[in-house]
Parts: C-alpha cells; sequence; structure tokens
C-alpha cells in the first residue's frame, strides 16, 4: 500500500484537521491503488517556526510524501497526486503553492 | 524539491544563521540550476545526544535526478563550503549526502514536475507566481 510522512509548518495546519486529513489521504490513496484505508500509515512531523525556510524565507509549506510497497505506473500516480493536492487545499485552506506531494516507489 | 535539510546538534545554530543558511542554500542552488527562488526548500532538524551520522553536522539534500555529477559535487561543495563560512564550524564536522528521484513522482503548484533540464518556460512562469 502506501505511508505517508506529513512535514508541516507549525502554526500553519491546525492540530484538529489531522484527522480529517488521515482519513482523507487513506481514502483516496486506496480508492486509487486497491486495498483497505486501515492499512494506510500517516504520521506529521511539525518543523518548529524559524527552522523551515522556502526561498530563503519563513515557510507555510507543506509537504505530503508518500512511500509506496510496491512501484506504481505513472498514469494512476498522476491522478493521485492531483487528488491527494486539492483534498490538501480543501481541507487545510491553503494555496495550491503551500503544499508538495511526492508518490514515491519504493 | 529541492530540499535541503540540515540536521545539527541542538540549540548550535541560531535563528539569524540559520536564515543565512536558507538565503545561502538558495542562492548557491539556483545559481547552479537556474530555478527559481520559491523552488528550495532548507529545513533544520535538530539532534540530542550524539549524532547518528558520520559528523555531527550533516547535510540531506534532495534533488530531481538527471543533473551531471560534476554539478552534483559543486552544488554539495558549494553548500558545505556556505554552510562552514556562515555558522564558523570545522568543515571536518559537516559532511552531507544528496539523494535523487525522478521528478515526475511529484507534484509541486499543482503541477508534476519535469524532469531535471526538461523544465519549459511555463514551469518558471507558474513557480514564479509563488513567490
Amino acid at each position: 500500500m502506501i505511508s505517508f510522512n506529513c512535514r508541516i509548518q507549525e502554526g500553519v495546519i491546525p492540530d484538529d484537521l489531522r484527522p480529517t486529513l488521515s482519513s482523507e489521504l487513506a481514502r483516496i490513496s486506496a480508492e486509487a491503488l486497491g486495498g483497505s484505508a486501515e492499512d494506510v500509515e500517516v504520521e506529521y512531523e511539525v518543523i518548529p517556526h524559524g527552522f523551515g525556510f522556502r526561498g530563503g524565507e519563513i515557510s507555510t509549506t507543506s509537504t505530503v510524501r508518500g512511500l509506496l510497497a510496491e512501484p506504481l505506473d505513472q498514469e494512476t500516480r498522476v491522478g493521485l497526486l492531483h487528488q491527494l493536492c486539492d483534498m490538501w487545499c480543501e481541507v487545510t485552506g491553503c494555496s495550491i503553492h503551500e503544499v508538495i506531494v511526492s508518490v514515491r516507489d519504493p | 524539491m529541492p530540499s535541503y535539510q540540515w540536521i545539527v546538534p541542538r540549540d548550535s545554530v541560531p535563528f539569524e544563521k540559520r536564515q543565512q543558511v536558507a538565503v545561502a542554500c538558495t542562492d548557491i542552488h539556483c545559481g547552479s540550476t537556474g530555478a527559481p527562488r520559491s523552488f528550495v526548500h532548507v529545513t533544520f532538524h535538530e539532534y540530542d545526544g550524539e549524532s547518528e551520522r558520520s559528523t555531527p553536522y550533516f547535510l540531506d539534500a534532495g534533488n530531481r535526478a538527471g543533473r551531471p555529477e560534476e554539478v552534483k559535487k559543486k552544488l554539495m561543495s558549494d553548500l558545505l563550503a556556505a554552510f562552514t563560512r556562515i555558522t564558523g564550524v570545522s568543515p571536518d564536522a559537516v559532511s552531507g549526502r544528496l539523494s535523487e528521484g525522478p521528478g515526475r513522482w511529484s507534484m509541486e503548484a499543482g503541477m508534476v514536475l519535469p524532469e531535471a533540464g526538461e523544465e519549459g518556460p511555463e514551469w518558471y512562469t507558474a513557480e514564479a507566481a509563488a513567490d
């Protein structure tokens, strides 16, 4: 299946959104890849304020890194990337420029 | 992408130095690759106790694959040199590694990343909008 590491900047994503984000990451992944949403692992890593930079400035960008258990065809990957990215923006209210999503082969 | 994560002992690099290092990393990466500044992500991760790496200060770099070996070597060399210059840490105490992956595995600014060296003008235009 897939496991996610979500690297977020302190104070940018409210803690109470994490359950929704986790369940949506799992639901979307299970629909795209097959299998059970319960098998999708999600962990969060909070970058303290002043420890994350983008373009040399304080960052507000979240990085959602998915690691697959098996290689994935590119067409499915692109569809999954779009869905994950759209969901993240919708739930968090961040702009499309504030989220990076990857789905990596093992 | 690119992602530059500096792994450092706790409380060893103050905010002002972290910001200077972040700006230097951005300058060096953009000067080497032509990427827009908003493309470059720099984070600092502090640890307690003994380092699990070969040196106390370590750069864990992640880039898109496809650049020539000499470009990658100079990039890493310049990044490590900038860190030692800004922080005053001995060069012997700093090392790093560069991991690479296909651009097509990632999406940024709503677009699947092109492979290194295959960026069209539309990519830079969209990325610049993030600034």
